[in-house]
């Protein structure tokens, strides 16, 4: 391939008739540029969260696609996303990862701006401007949308795409699972420590299809299973749920995200787990129930890897954590992982958590390491003339997706695979590939938009 | 052209004098060694000036003065 293109995505290099995706899509640095402006510029992002900047004049530093960019809460209390970068000449304003400050001010000529992003200093603006330099016109760039959902920030660049509520559309309750306190309450997640960053050599999308759902590569996890590094000694995870549960893929088609999910059978309580740590122990089963009073059939749902298109993974249940894959280039990914604790665990319950989530993910977790040695790897091998001829195939469970799947009363909308017994399916790469060509070939959110459509279509018979 | 003054140790109530004759009272420094915010106490080319707080660049401070 030798030009960037705007058509032929799909069915071209994604077919998801015969579930077949070029390796193009991963390694060639024409597709990557048009990603950048075509997804990264237009989707909502994760910026991070309101609990990193409590205080006025708090920031930290952030990114949204190859953008730095600065989230900071300004004197009066509002959060922002702006874009790193001076108006004058570019220079990064800000070159600290986090702290608190009156001012952003740019070493390079020293143009200094307020924490609400005005444009507050001009070295000789009487002198040399002649005072006629239009400060207002020259603040920080900031997001054209930005979205506090339960202390999660995300934001856009664009001004046309929808809500970011519209842009989930019925994902959003697995990203409330995310968020909300594991007692059910809404919005109780707090960071717990700082974030880890760290570089893989590997496309983004490597990371972003092995989140979307991958059950697939378990055998890579063997070992770590066989250490038994879960929270009781066995295992990586505590779940004795996942033994009695309904495990589902469940894609939401419209919007490119797409998660694991869990149905609990009616009337069934969660087993016990975390017996290493009685106190851990006690807590969640506390938690667990007030979950069911609170929540009622809700409570059922149990939450597992999942992905906000494009670039956001959940990890709703254990380790609780989040992450963003950050393009740079097409050649390598930054990883960003954070952590969460409901903001009023007990003390020791938030110790023993972290201990269990340093050793389970980040570049140092022993299940992050199986990961990334893949994403490595495959990325590399994907990249010579030879193999760039031969697709990946995608094709477990073409055709076999259910709309709005039910069970014991339980109704999970979207294309949903039930995947207990079959183990596998590939419909959440499927989904976020069909997504992802939709991006690379749609003009505008116009077209973008596709569940407007339908809407229309239904309104109108 | 005076030595410069490294601004950044500049507690709030130091009085400053700037390039243009006017001297000013620290309010705040946000210790990023380019700017000061204070106040005006004279301002000889502009009057109108005195009373008002605005931000001092690093490169109009000319001499330090203690408070009284």
């Amino acid at each position: 391939m030798g030009t960037a293109r705007t058509t032929g995505y799909h069915p071209g290099l994604v077919d998801l008739a015969s579930g077949q995706i070029s390796r193009e899509i991963f390694v060639n640095d024409e597709i990557y540029a048009e990603e950048q402006e075509r997804i990264f510029a237009r989707a909502w992002l994760f910026v991070g969260h309101a609990s990193q900047i409590p205080n006025p004049g708090d920031y930290v530093m952030s990114g949204m696609g190859e953008e730095a960019v600065i989230l900071c809460r300004d004197r009066a209390g509002a959060v922002h996303v702006f874009l790193n970068s001076c108006r004058h000449r570019g220079m990064k304003v800000c070159r600290y990862d986090e702290g608190n400050t009156s001012v952003f001010t740019c070493p390079y000529h020293g143009w200094s701006y307020g924490t609400d992003g005005r444009l507050v200093g001009v070295p000789y603006f009487r002198e040399a401007y002649h005072s006629k330099l239009d400060r207002s016109r020259w603040g920080l760039v900031e997001v054209a949308q930005m979205c506090n959902y339960k202390g999660a920030i995300f934001a856009t660049w664009d001004a046309q795409a929808p809500s970011f509520p519209e842009y989930l559309g019925d994902f959003t309750r697995y990203l409330d699972l995310q968020l909300d306190g594991w007692d059910g309450r809404e919005g109780q997640a707090e960071l717990l420590c700082g974030v880890q960053k760290w570089l893989v050599p590997c496309n983004w999308k490597f990371p972003a299809e092995n989140f979307s759902g991958d059950t697939y590569h378990n055998i890579s996890h063997r070992s770590v299973d066989l250490a038994g590094i879960g929270p009781s000694g066995s295992s990586r995870r505590d779940l004795g749920e996942r033994n009695v549960s309904r495990k589902l893929h469940v894609c939401i088609p419209d919007r490119g995200h797409q998660t694991i999910l869990y149905v609990m059978p009616q009337g069934r309580e969660t087993p016990v787990a975390y017996q290493n740590a009685p106190i851990v122990s006690e807590y969640f089963a506390h938690c667990e129930a007030e979950k069911r009073r609170l929540l009622g059939e809700g409570a059922r749902l149990i939450g597992a890897p999942g992905e906000i298109f494009p670039n956001t993974a959940l990890l709703s249940r254990q380790p609780r954590t989040m992450a963003v894959w950050h393009p740079r280039g097409p050649n390598q990914t930054e990883c960003w992982r954070y952590y969460f604790v409901d903001k009023d665990a007990p003390h020791e319950v938030k110790e023993f958590l972290r201990d269990y989530y340093i050793r389970y993910s980040g570049p140092a977790g022993m299940t992050e390491q199986d990961d990334m040695e893949n994403w490595n790897y495959a990325h590399a091998a994907s990249r010579g003339t030879i193999a760039r001829r031969h697709p990946y195939t995608y094709e477990q469970g073409i055709g076999t997706a259910v709309r709005d799947y039910e069970f014991e009363g339980m109704r999970v909308p979207g294309d949903v695979i039930d995947i207990t017994e079959i183990q596998s399916s590939e419909q959440p790469m499927r989904n976020l590939y069909r997504r992802w060509a939709q991006f690379m070939e749609a003009d505008d959110w116009e077209q973008l938009a596709t569940w407007r459509h339908n809407e229309r279509a239904a309104a109108a018979e | 052209m005076s030595d410069p003054i490294n601004i950044r140790t500049l507690a709030p109530g130091t009085r400053i004098a700037l390039a243009d004759g006017a001297v000013a009272e620290i309010v705040s420094n946000p210790a990023d060694g380019v700017w000061l915010f204070a106040r005006y106490l004279e301002s000889p080319r502009d009057p109108a000036l005195v009373g008002q707080e605005e931000m001092i660049f690093a490169g109009d401070v000319v001499e330090v003065r203690q408070a009284p």
